[in-house]
């Protein structure tokens, strides 16, 4: 098992989350997910943008498994 | 006089489907329990084959101050599907636990799960003004449900329900990421045994716990 304490220091990542009333996109470390995007689409598009910045991507399904991981284009 | 269950007032009995159609709903449901504190007892913790299911129910049943029950899976949803009972029998057993069995076992509570409000009314007259709570199928609402019939039976508060499903999708993630290092395909992942998927929990929670506390450390000094 990969030790979360130091995963969280090298690595950053960034969640696509379904939510009642749509898609909110989550940087880990930070306690509340942002905005709400009214569809999953959107919300991608948005946190593609934070991968040139080093995060990776992890883009869920409705029920939280994952569907697509996309690493950060460092 | 019966001697006191260890873990009793712990101990959460869930009485669910356990097939593949059914996980998506099972894991955050089982996540939610565990982040509570509490210890789910289902009827897949031990197999073995000399041993009757219903004499499994019964133990569990038994030792679980706690019981969650979901029915919504019991209604026919093909043409040549028939009910599947398990899911009411075993709210019987429960209740009829509670019941007419002495001493602690008076104490028990149970939260009752259904897909729309109402439903089971159709198939379960008996269950009238029981109060059930529909969970749409969306395993968002199903983190709330259990989480909000904790607080309000025992806890006081806790975590709201939107953080418990934040944490269990960044769970999801490193559980994904954990399988995949170790040679799980996807379909390994769908068919885990439950077993193994709770201790993966337990084990992320506790180091979630142990990363977070010099943090909160912290901010008291």
């Amino acid at each position: 098992m990969p030790d979360r304490r130091s995963e969280s220091k090298t690595s950053r990542r960034v969640h696509v989350i379904a939510r009642d009333k749509g898609w909110a996109i989550k940087k880990e470390g930070l306690s509340k997910a942002s905005r709400i995007h009214q569809n999953k689409e959107a919300a991608v598009s948005s946190a593609r943008t934070l991968r040139r910045r080093g995060h990776d991507v992890i883009i869920h399904r409705k029920d939280g498994s994952i569907e697509r991981w996309e690493k950060a284009r460092r | 006089m019966n001697s006191p269950v260890p873990d009793f007032s712990k101990n959460v009995f869930i009485n669910c489907p356990f097939d593949s159609e059914y996980i998506p709903l099972l894991r955050p449901l089982l996540f939610t329990v565990l982040y509570l504190g509490y210890i789910p007892r289902i009827t897949l913790e031990r197999f073995d084959s000399g041993e009757q299911r219903i004499q499994k129910v019964c133990d569990l049943v038994q030792v679980s101050k706690f019981s969650i029950h979901d029915l919504s899976r019991m209604r026919a949803r093909r043409k040549s599907e028939t009910f599947r009972m398990n899911m009411p029998f075993e709210l019987g057993i429960d209740i009829g636990c509670r019941l007419f069995k002495e001493g602690e076992t008076r104490k028990k509570v149970c939260l009752i799960l259904e897909k729309k409000s109402y439903d089971y009314q159709r198939s379960l007259s008996d269950m009238s003004g029981v109060d059930v709570r529909p969970h749409g199928d969306e395993p968002e609402r199903v983190i709330r449900e259990v989480r909000n019939w904790f607080v309000t039976n025992e806890l006081g508060t806790s975590s709201s329900a939107a953080k418990i499903w934040e944490d269990f999708n960044e769970f999801m993630a490193d559980f994904y990421q954990r399988r995949e290092k170790d040679g799980f395909k996807d379909a390994d992942l769908e068919m885990m045994p439950v077993p193994e998927y709770v201790i993966f929990v337990r084990e992320w929670l506790a180091r979630r716990a142990s990363y977070q506390e010099p943090l909160s450390l912290k901010r008291a000094r």
